[in-house]
């Protein structure tokens, strides 16, 4: 059993930055299987959670996916690492079993789910781990840092893709204690660590008032080990940059005044998140994981022209809160423009893709 | 980005005697020693008798309220000339403290936060802790770029220290660091900066 085509064909050469000229493009099987966020013309946010299941055969096969770019975004963490240390990767000390949860269940997951790619093998606590991909074979004892180069969570994330945050349980709220975050949208590690629940999702309009947020924790709160739960979210980045930080806003903010309604397809990206929660089995702990996908407005049009049309739909009445909130009130007219022209107003089928009579990328 | 309305800020008590307590600290600085005062009133001789009282006179607006802070039969008053020694010798003082130790914290959102920074470095329990906010709404604001801690931010925009970059303050805090965010106000166009507002005041 594997979650992945016998096609895939994995580049190593991409690049997520300005210095590598974003070298980076999804091929039309790569954008077809991409968890696409909109089940409607009208978007406004929902808790939208629905347990982690295998669903079709794209991004939500696997339990962790793995697609075209993985290589790549492995090679890219590694460089934000190296380039800023101390931003991206951050844990509390406290949070050491969380970090062997989180090792063990991205191990087992991707061993499981891709097993031409990657072997985890164990006897006992001696565990040896084999990553095709990355040319890593190593061995370790589990539960002992002191066999690994580096911290378990680090290890194990910088062979993954998306990001990791890593949530302890207290006070019946949950907390940031640790996170792998080299491609976070538009905040600060460093800043959020230590945040409660409600604290990091502060800065995100309207959720309060709603009281999704409360109904999301409650039903958080009750997850168990074993019955992982996903939503999806999205945004738009201009430029195929993975690394929107707080920390680094003043070097990517001003490519968003560069957006204009003829270049509009080829510098907007729809950044798709899927985020997989899971409950982690010793530390009790929550792992709220990011799967950033980049996929640009003009290759929805070549290669999923019905997502393309529901994302023109989706932005054109999308709320100004939101608008201004995501970071891009300064381009949507123009994103909204060059898209108009690519949707002849045809009925789109209702609900995500990967459900039963959701929304095709292609076809009628 | 959101810069205003963020539902990250703390929200402080009323100090007032925590009976469950069987020895107290109370730290303050500035205006702080006017909840501080009201706190000694209302406790009984026996819970002044097993209580240390912090006091830094430093002051974002001038007010000093250690001639009425002495008049209290505490177990000890120690004076401060500045915050930052205040903290320090909070951490002293904690260092030595027992089980049953309940801690009051006044003044401003600077000092409350670096103090809990201490406080939570103990591992003291947010209900062993009360915290009420004295004086001038001044921040002290992290900026997300260099790192550079500014004390006593009094405007929406200014220029840091660290960097020299225009920052805006969000309203965004964080317990961990006691600050505030900076960031870059004239991020997507240089030079076009927001409007500068007083914060809070």
């Amino acid at each position: 059993m594997t979650a992945s085509p016998a096609s895939t064909a994995f580049k190593t050469d991409e690049t997520y930055t300005p210095e590598g000229n974003y070298n980076f493009k999804n091929s039309p099987e790569g954008v077809r299987r991409l968890p696409f966020p909109f089940p409607d013309d009208d978007y406004m946010y929902s808790m939208n959670l629905e347990p982690h299941v295998p669903a079709g055969d794209g991004a939500l096969k696997a339990a962790f996916d793995v697609d075209e770019h993985y290589v790549s975004e492995c090679a890219h963490r590694a460089q934000m690492l190296r380039d800023m240390p101390g931003v991206h990767y951050l844990a509390l000390p406290h949070m050491m079993e969380a970090q062997w949860d989180l090792l063990e269940l991205i191990f087992e997951s991707y061993a499981r789910d891709f097993p031409e790619h990657f072997t985890l093998t164990k006897d006992g606590n001696e565990w040896r781990w084999q990553n095709r991909l990355l040319n890593i074979d190593d061995s370790f004892t589990f539960g002992d840092p002191s066999t690994l180069p580096m911290d378990p969570m680090k290890y194990a994330t910088r062979q993954a893709q998306g990001e990791f945050v890593v949530l302890e349980e207290k006070d019946n709220t949950l907390v940031i204690g640790a996170g792998m975050t080299t491609q976070r949208a538009d905040y600060s590690l460093k800043f959020n660590v230590g945040m409660s629940f409600f604290e990091f999702h502060g800065p995100v309009p309207k959720l309060h008032d709603m009281g999704i947020l409360d109904r999301a924790l409650k039903f958080l709160l009750r997850m168990k080990p074993g019955h992982p739960v996903r939503r999806v979210n999205w945004s738009l980045t201009v430029n195929p940059r993975l690394e929107t930080s707080v920390e680094t806003l003043h070097e990517w903010a001003p490519d968003r005044t560069t957006v204009t309604s003829e270049n509009a397809g080829e510098k907007v990206y729809l950044r798709i998140e899927l985020q997989p929660l899971h409950r982690l089995p010793r530390s009790n702990a929550i792992v709220f994981p990011v799967r950033t996908y980049l996929v640009s407005l003009s290759e929805l049009v070549q290669y999923a022209p019905n997502w393309a049309k529901r994302i023109h739909r989706a932005l054109a009445s999308l709320d100004p809160e939101l608008v201004d909130y995501k970071g891009f009130h300064r381009y949507h007219a123009a994103a909204v423009e060059w898209l108009s022209h690519h949707d002849d107003g045809a009925p789109l089928a209702t609900g995500y893709p990967w459900a039963s009579g959701g929304i095709q990328p292609t076809g009628e | 980005m959101l810069i205003t309305g963020i539902k990250s800020r703390p929200v402080y008590d009323e100090l007032t005697p925590m009976a469950s307590g069987l020895n107290h600290i109370a730290a303050a600085q500035g205006s702080g020693g006017k909840p501080l005062v009201r706190l000694l009133t209302a406790m009984t001789p026996e819970q002044l008798a097993s209580t240390t009282v912090l006091y830094s006179t430093e002051s974002f607006t001038g007010h000093n309220f250690l001639s009425e802070l002495q008049q209290f039969a505490v177990r000890e008053l120690r004076v401060f000339p500045g915050n930052a020694d205040a903290v320090g010798g909070l951490d002293t003082v904690l260092a030595a403290a027992e089980m049953g130790t309940r801690l009051y914290l006044a003044g401003s959102e600077g000092f409350i936060g670096t103090s809990m920074q201490v406080a939570t470095s103990y591992g003291m329990h947010r209900d062993e802790v009360l915290r009420e906010h004295a004086g001038s709404f001044v921040r002290r604001v992290w900026c997300a770029h260099c790192g550079h801690y500014s004390e006593n931010v009094a405007h929406r925009v200014f220029v840091c220290p660290g960097c020299e970059l225009n920052l805006i303050v969000r309203d965004h805090y964080s317990g961990r660091l006691a600050a505030f965010q900076g960031v870059k106000a004239d991020s997507e166009v240089p030079g076009e900066l927001p409007a500068n507002e007083e914060l809070d005041t």
